[in-house]
């Protein structure tokens, strides 16, 4: 299928680059008002323990300090997604080591860092849970003893320290058990690692004299950040105005309430902007980083390689509180699938309480942990069997038309092209060209996650177009995306577009940056604008012109037919003067994926929408002596269904993989006795250009009828495969097999050393 | 606390300020100066989002003291090219698609450029080392590894394309 296309499917530059590189881009970090102060939050050193007092009256005391508040400053309420279980300071118990306690205002940094230090904190320390194992010990303490009584969606299966358990019924998985002849159980553990956002949380607040507070934040999700802020301040989401000047990357990380709550509470309490922003310590103690997770994973294989049934269950550590959990656990389960045709599964996926941090969403949540574990035990599986993985891959991969976990319909399958490639690009053939070199492959799948998105589009009197969306620019360029798409349908050039974002009092609604959405839902809404812009246009434009609209045709900026020419620019000038001006008001929602209800419990994602395939493909050589990997090369297939913006979609693809390189490699947020140990950027070791290889990207196009032009969500998937593809290689370049993350040089070297004694 | 009366030269301009003697250059550039081109992330010297060129050498903001400045040539994003034209280097970081959020590339792109002033024949080695200390997590790095190469060979052909060289 080929589509003839002047401005999709074009690698231009995106829209922001001249204010990024010439320093005049506005950021949320950046954001000041004229008299605003500083605030900072006071966090527990405790990981779980009786709040028994709080002294804050010589803070309070001390020069430039405007305010301290603590919990009985500000409304008693309970929020949350999905279990409204977070309070935003501790009443009388502390849930983790990082949990707010506190809010001060100061007039400088410093004297708000020195009113922390002031405050006389007591409490009474209780046995913390520290991990999954120990919250779901026969007798183990709540993390929440009131669990039973909060509100949370009623889908979730709630039990104790569980706060969700999703799960995925298919068939009989004893019989595909007894229809194997060999049945593989293996066991993985995943570490938390952080998105590493360069810009930290900032919100800025200001309180007007309508009772109207405006929060300039870097959220991904302004719109649901107004219904949070909203529920926190007890007022009707319409006082809550949340603006994104700018984001500094996020990566799931800004999804939830960060720091938003506590600059509007400060600011209310002193008439005055607030600003808080976090310190890296605090990012890296008390933000969302991905979940650490556990999986075990049972399946039942014939000796030629067909897979009869598969067994799984994934606990994620959601630390003191639900947030994204039960719904990355919902999603953990697809994961879990894998890309495969299994007839019989029981697969399940569990979000646990402990005393750490409310662990969240990371790039394609769920995503690494699940697939690092499946993809490592097809490798296993493969080995046993004496089947080339490849093989083994190709032999159960899902194909067209055919259903998925839940019983959806897949279509757009490019799966095994992206495998084919990517073999053949790494050269697959000589899979261990010499000891300690080798090469391991990985593939997955992944959701466009839906939900609705509006946009305005107007025509200026100069001809230009003004796109008004609700979403963010996260840094993906996925709003040049949409540009594009706009664009190519109203006949303008990308210059001609001006994009006005993220406001929830100016711009209309958008389901947020998130889930790899924001070019092919907003690029949608933007073809649903054109359509009705066009209407508009071709009306006046037959008026104006005498001619009949069939005769009409939108070229460049212009209208032209029977020999008669009108611009876009005289047109909304016409309309200006007489009709109000051309604007139309694009929807999109994202049709659902019908599934069978009956296989899924607890579930609050049982589809994937327009799903995206990919393989990852790595050449890596290992130090017999140090265990210290080297990547010679690195490939990546992914099923884009259709790039609109190649060069930026290679841009996300070397940008997942880095990241997914990190967690592979060298992230760790490191946990002793419910406290971080390496709060800070020297020993959270995120990949440097030292670090990181060149990575080959394979754009694999096969159209999904939903997205714009047949573009599916690219941001995430990246990000999913690059545990896998290591521990894949690492095992055939050295036949040593490494079940955790991250896959360390001292981890390798010990398995080699273990392995020669 | 006692104020001390700073003179820095900064993107050509002589500025005075008043500043206490323990503020860093980075906290005095952007709440006193308003230059929000110089990024704030760690605060210790990790993530090289605050780099900018004092006498032609690239330096974390973060952890300078204005007062160490004092009198001292700097060379902030702001100042890279005249208002309205870009540096070879801005300009190939938007051709190359090396920016993504961008919240490190003020930092990236003065880094490379005091790599580029003392290495005008850089290889790709030479541009990893010299960008090591600045963390990009949108990117891979590897567009901006191009980019600079890129903007090398541009700087090559017409040296006078790099605009006022104001902090030298």
């Amino acid at each position: 299928m080929t589509q003839v296309t002047r401005i999709v499917g074009r690698s231009v530059p995106r829209m922001d680059a001249p204010g990024k590189v010439t320093g005049t881009a506005l950021y949320a970090a950046d954001f000041a008002l004229p008299g605003m102060l500083y605030g900072r939050v006071l966090r527990s050193h405790e990981p779980h323990a009786r709040l028994v007092r709080l002294d804050t009256s010589r803070a309070a005391r001390l020069p430039g300090v405007r305010a301290v508040i603590t919990a009985p400053d500000v409304p008693d309420v309970r929020y949350g997604g999905s279990v409204k279980d977070e309070r935003v300071l501790a009443r009388d118990r502390i849930r983790f080591a990082g949990q707010p306690l506190a809010a001060v205002a100061a007039t400088s940094p410093d004297a708000a860092a020195a009113a922390l230090a002031a405050i006389e904190v007591v409490c009474e320390p209780l046995v913390p849970v520290l991990d999954v194992a120990a919250a779901l010990a026969p007798g183990a303490p709540l993390v929440h003893e009131a669990w039973a009584s909060y509100t949370a969606l009623p889908i979730l299966h709630r039990d104790r320290n569980v706060c969700n358990r999703a799960r995925i019924v298919v068939g009989d998985v004893e019989r595909g058990f007894v229809e194997a002849d060999r049945i593989f159980e293996n066991r993985f553990t995943t570490s938390s690692v952080h998105q590493g956002y360069t810009e930290p949380r900032a919100a800025v607040a200001q309180w007007d004299s309508s009772g109207l507070v405006t929060v300039w934040s870097n959220t991904q999700l302004p719109f649901e950040i107004q219904t949070t802020l909203a529920e926190i301040l007890q007022l009707p989401p319409s006082k809550v105005r949340i603006i994104v000047p700018g984001i500094g990357g996020g990566f799931g990380g800004k999804l939830r309430i960060g720091m938003e709550h506590f600059a509007a509470l400060l600011a209310m309490r002193t008439g005055r902007p607030v600003k808080v922003m976090t310190t890296s310590e605090e990012e890296l103690t008390a933000a969302y980083p991905r979940q650490p997770a556990i999986v075990e994973v049972k399946t039942g294989v014939t000796n030629d390689g067909r897979l009869t049934a598969r067994e799984a269950r994934l606990w994620f550590d959601t630390g003191a509180f639900a947030g994204s959990g039960p719904g990355v656990a919902s999603v953990a389960t697809l994961m879990l699938a894998g890309p495969y045709r299994i007839p019989n599964l029981l697969l399940e996926g569990f979000a646990v309480y402990t005393n750490k941090t409310n662990f969240g969403s990371f790039r394609a949540p769920s995503g690494p942990q699940a697939n690092f574990a499946v993809e490592s035990q097809m490798d296993i599986i493969a080995d046993a069997l004496g089947l080339d993985p490849l093989e083994l891959r190709l032999k159960n991969i899902v194909r067209e038309g055919e259903e998925g976990p839940t019983g959806q319909v897949l279509t757009a399958v490019g799966l095994e092209e992206c495998l084919r490639r990517a073999a053949d690009a790494i050269g697959w053939r000589d899979r261990r060209p010499r000891a300690g070199r080798g090469k391991g492959i990985a593939c997955g799948w992944w959701t466009t996650t839906g939900g609705s998105s509006g946009v305005y589009v107007k025509i200026n009197p100069d001809g230009t177009v003004a796109l008004n969306t609700g979403a963010a620019e996260i840094g993906t360029a996925a709003l040049t995306g949409a540009a594009q798409v706009l664009a190519e349908d109203l006949g303008v050039q990308l210059a001609d577009i001006n994009v006005v974002s993220a406001d929830t009092l100016s711009t209309p609604y958008d389901f947020g940056a998130q889930g790899s959405r924001t070019a092919f839902a907003v690029g949608n809404a933007c073809r649903a604008a054109v359509a009705d812009l066009k209407r508009q246009i071709l009306a006046l434009a037959s008026k104006h012109l005498g001619v009949e609209e069939h005769a009409l045709a939108l070229r460049e900026g212009s209208v032209v037919g029977e020999g008669k020419r009108t611009t876009l620019g005289e047109l909304a000038r016409i309309s200006q003067a007489s009709g109000g001006g051309l604007i139309a008001h694009g929807t999109f929602v994202a049709p659902p994926t019908p599934y069978d209800a009956k296989r899924v419990e607890g579930h609050v994602y049982p589809a994937f929408h327009s799903p995206s395939f990919h393989a990852h493909a790595a050449d890596l050589s290992v130090d017999a002596e140090t265990g210290e990997i080297t990547i010679h090369r690195y490939v990546v297939a992914q099923d884009v269904g259709f790039a609109v913006n190649p060069a930026a979609i290679e841009g996300q693809i070397e940008g997942g993989v880095a990241q997914g390189l990190g967690q592979a490699l060298s992230e760790e947020i490191v946990y002793e006795n419910g406290r971080v140990l390496n709060a800070n950027l020297t020993d959270y070791k995120m990949p440097t250009t030292l670090d990181v290889p060149r990575v080959e990207s394979i754009l694999v196009q096969h159209p999904t009828l939903v997205g714009p032009f047949g573009a599916k969500g690219v941001g995430e998937p990246p990000n999913i495969e690059p545990p896998a593809a290591i521990a894949n290689a690492v095992a055939s370049a050295t036949g040593v097999r490494i079940t955790t993350l991250p896959i360390t040089a001292e981890k390798v070297a010990l398995a080699l050393r273990a392995r020669a004694t | 606390m006692t104020r001390i009366p700073l003179s820095l030269i900064i993107n050509g301009q002589t500025h005075e300020v008043l500043a206490e003697p323990h503020r860093t250059l980075l906290d005095v550039l952007r709440t006193d100066l308003g230059l929000i081109g110089t990024k704030e992330n760690c605060l210790e010297a990790e993530c090289g989002v605050c780099t900018v060129l004092l006498e032609g050498a690239a330096v974390n903001a973060c952890i300078l003291l204005a007062a160490q400045c004092q009198g001292r040539a700097i060379l902030t994003i702001e100042g890279l090219a005249a208002p309205g034209q870009l540096h070879p280097l801005q300009q190939a970081f938007i051709d190359h698609g090396a920016v993504q959020c961008g919240y490190c590339i003020p930092g990236m792109i003065l880094a490379a450029k005091a790599y580029l002033d003392e290495n005008p024949e850089p290889d790709e080695n030479g541009v990893r080392e010299a960008l090591a200390g600045n963390l990009c997590r949108c990117t891979g790095y590897q567009r901006i590894i191009e980019a600079t190469l890129s903007a090398a060979r541009a700087l090559r052909a017409s040296p006078s394309s790099a605009c006022r060289e104001t902090a030298r």
